[in-house]
């Protein structure tokens, strides 16, 4: 394995980030091409962490733009401050200012809020860290948008004129696949799909996470949640859960499994009722050992 | 030890190994892919593999075929001892070892073509020209719009595939065409309000905009299998036209697996996309709907949402467990903003949709309907809507 990439996950383990080589490439790969990278996979595998481990890592600042359904250009990247404006104009009232020069005044750099597209671009000292969170759930028309500033870090403000990034960000997009995103998008971003993690680095994460898991316990909890995840349930857990459980199974200083305790705690994992019906009925009908094969 | 020159060769050559296994590999990608052969150990059989599948591959769906790929790629050179050297060279063999596998593959299913005969008969151009735009179901087309899909002559079947057309056009057009009326409300536009008071002082005239209506989109499930034949014909017409008149349309058939046709209908000639749509075409006996809906709900729930209309073609001829098919509808009802079932045999007038997977279903179905004639697909119009 090529050094820096060696570094990167070592820096990525001491920032409490348990990661394999497929991310870490991502991010090397993601840092030396300066390119985006689109993070893809299931809810609760930790997409938006790489974004917060990369910041701290290169020492840098992380800028984030949350998506949502209706964000628009204004929300993302820049709006006037209206209310100034307007005090501004009533200030400005009895004085014998041209038109010119009132509306040169209140379109001026004071007046601008840089919502975190424009932060990002205008950045100063060093490249910034962006991340795009759940670009998926903005609409297709931000989506066009974004890819315009993405394709050249420039932005245009018709009041004030163009504004090109000296230091442009290391972008992280991240997708939970509620809406396929657009070709022209894929394209230009590297890609990195993160799948569930194994039963190592699962027990990994839990004994990281949560120190007070013993080790048996840590590897319970995991070969529990890989068996459970093979189950057809409306909504599989994620990592997330995985850690809510063991945080949960700590606080009732549990040091291994049992069918009760499981069947006690499964609210920690599963989150819809049909789900929780489903594999409480396969524990009944045939026990942990369904979920737990040998390993102990 | 390799240069760039021999890097740019060997990734190229990879390149059009992808792209012939179903990859959209463009220029800029592989140029990216070398850039990034230069930033990892090339001798490191890990570092190449993540680093060009950082780069070359944009979606989950393309792992399995790039691993495959990447496979054969590195095996080749790699038992001669040559690292990297093997992305170059053997190319051509490694590239026909992968067409050969597909090959077969599709010879399995040659002995089934001839079923598919009928299906490829029937191709038609019509679909291709302008047609002259009059509104279908005037009298002279009645007779057609009345009449049940199973009991056409050959002769007329031009004609049914262009009325089919039509209809598409006419749903499309009332879809995309409903806009809520954009009346006071909405919220003020502060940005424009500004512009617009600058002069005056005051807040004289407040802008507003609205938001504007999220656009439908539409999920297509066909079933293809056996009991469906006499239909399924008509309704993939009918399905290509809807994917071709619709902006956001994805297409999937099912028998007793789903299979997804979205870019076999899209574009090309009816022609041609019958004859891909064949190739693809699941020939075993058989539905198992609820097994497909599963693999739909698993593998592309995301495709789903309150703004999606689901059109299933069916006629609810189970084969598997009802209990699954009723988990499956009611996962995908809880996603989408509609869901419509239409079932040819619900233009028989004696027909009560008692087959098991049917009624199973039939509670979780939004809008459920016949499909067995033109004039009951003209009448969906009024349902392609999301409230």
């Amino acid at each position: 394995m090529r050094e820096e990439i060696k570094n990167i996950q070592d820096l990525m383990e001491g920032a409490d980030y348990v990661t394999d080589a497929a991310i870490a490439t991502s991010v090397h790969l993601a840092m030396t091409l300066h390119k985006p990278l689109l993070i893809e996979g299931h809810a609760g595998v930790g997409k938006t962490e790489v974004a917060k481990v990369m910041a701290r890592m290169l020492g840098t600042r992380l800028i984030r733009l949350q998506c949502y359904e209706g964000l628009d250009a204004a929300q993302a990247l820049y709006e006037w401050n209206y209310p100034k404006q307007i005090l501004h104009i009533k200030l400005e009232e009895s004085t014998t200012h041209s038109l010119e020069d009132k509306e040169a005044a209140i379109f001026s750099e004071p007046f601008l809020i840089r919502r975190p597209l424009l932060q990002a671009i205008t950045e100063n000292g060093q490249p910034p860290v962006l991340l795009i969170d759940e670009i998926d759930r903005a609409d297709e028309e931000f989506e066009a948008f974004l890819l315009e500033v993405l394709s050249d870090f420039q932005v245009t403000i018709p009041e004030i004129g163009t504004i090109k990034a000296t230091f442009p960000p290391y972008v992280i997009l991240t997708s939970n696949r509620n809406r396929e995103l657009s070709d022209a998008l894929r394209r230009r971003c590297l890609y990195l799909w993160v799948d569930f993690p194994g039963f190592d680095k699962e027990v990994r994460i839990v004994t990281r996470k949560v120190p007070g898991v013993n080790e048996r316990l840590a590897r319970e909890i995991s070969r529990f949640m890989e068996s459970l995840r093979t189950v057809r349930l409306s909504k599989l857990p994620g990592v997330a859960e995985t850690l809510d459980w063991a945080q949960a199974l700590s606080s009732l200083h549990a040091d291994h499994l049992d069918e009760d305790l499981v069947a006690e705690t499964l609210g920690c994992v599963l989150k819809d009722p049909d789900d929780i019906k489903r594999v409480k009925r396969e524990l009944d009908a045939s026990g942990l050992k369904r979920f737990i094969p040998l390993d102990g | 030890m390799q240069n760039s020159r021999d890097l740019m060769t060997a990734t190229l050559a990879f390149g059009r190994m992808l792209r012939g296994a179903g990859l959209q590999v463009t220029v800029s990608e592989l140029m990216d892919a070398v850039r990034a052969l230069e930033v990892v150990d090339v001798m490191d059989r890990s570092d190449v593999y993540l680093g060009l599948r950082t780069v070359l591959v944009t979606r989950r769906e393309e792992l399995p075929a790039f691993d495959r790929c990447f496979d054969a790629f590195w095996t080749f050179r790699a038992a001669e001892g040559q690292g990297l050297e093997g992305l170059m060279g053997p190319t051509q063999s490694a590239g026909q070892q992968g067409e050969g596998d597909s090959a077969s593959g599709s010879l399995e299913t040659a002995g089934r073509k001839e079923a598919a005969l009928a299906l490829e008969g029937w191709e038609e151009e019509g679909a291709d020209e302008g047609e002259p735009m009059e509104v279908p179901g005037t009298s002279p087309q009645e007779v057609l719009m009345e009449r049940d899909f199973s009991s056409f002559p050959s002769d007329q079947l031009d004609e049914v595939a262009r009325v089919t057309v039509l209809i598409a056009k006419r749903l499309a057009r009332r879809v995309s065409r409903r806009r809520r009326p954009v009346r006071r409300g909405g919220v003020v536009d502060l940005r424009r309000s500004v512009r617009a008071n600058m002069m005056k002082g005051e807040f004289v005239e407040l802008r507003r905009r609205e938001r504007r209506r999220r656009k439908v989109r539409l999920v297509l499930l066909c079933d293809v299998s056996g009991s469906m034949d006499l239909y399924s014909r008509f309704l993939l017409q009918f399905l290509y036209a809807l994917q071709n008149v619709f902006g956001r349309v994805e297409t999937f058939t099912f028998a007793t697996r789903l299979t997804r046709v979205t870019e076999h209908l899209k574009g090309a000639s009816y022609r041609r996309a019958l004859r891909q749509l064949t190739e693809v075409r699941d020939w075993s006996g058989g539905t198992r709907i609820g097994d497909c809906l599963g693999e739909f709900n698993r593998g592309w729930g995301r495709l789903v949402n309150r703004q999606t209309i689901v059109l299933l073609l069916s006629d609810g001829w189970e084969t598997g467990e009802p209990d699954d098919l009723a988990t499956e509808m009611l996962t995908l009802k809880r996603k989408a903003g509609r869901v419509i079932w239409l079932n040819p045999l619900l233009g028989n007038p004696s027909y009560e949709p008692l087959t098991r997977g049917m009624a199973a279903a039939l509670p979780l179905v939004d809008h459920f309907a016949a499909a067995h004639n033109l004039a009951s697909l003209r009448d969906l119009a009024g349902h392609l809507t999301l409230r």
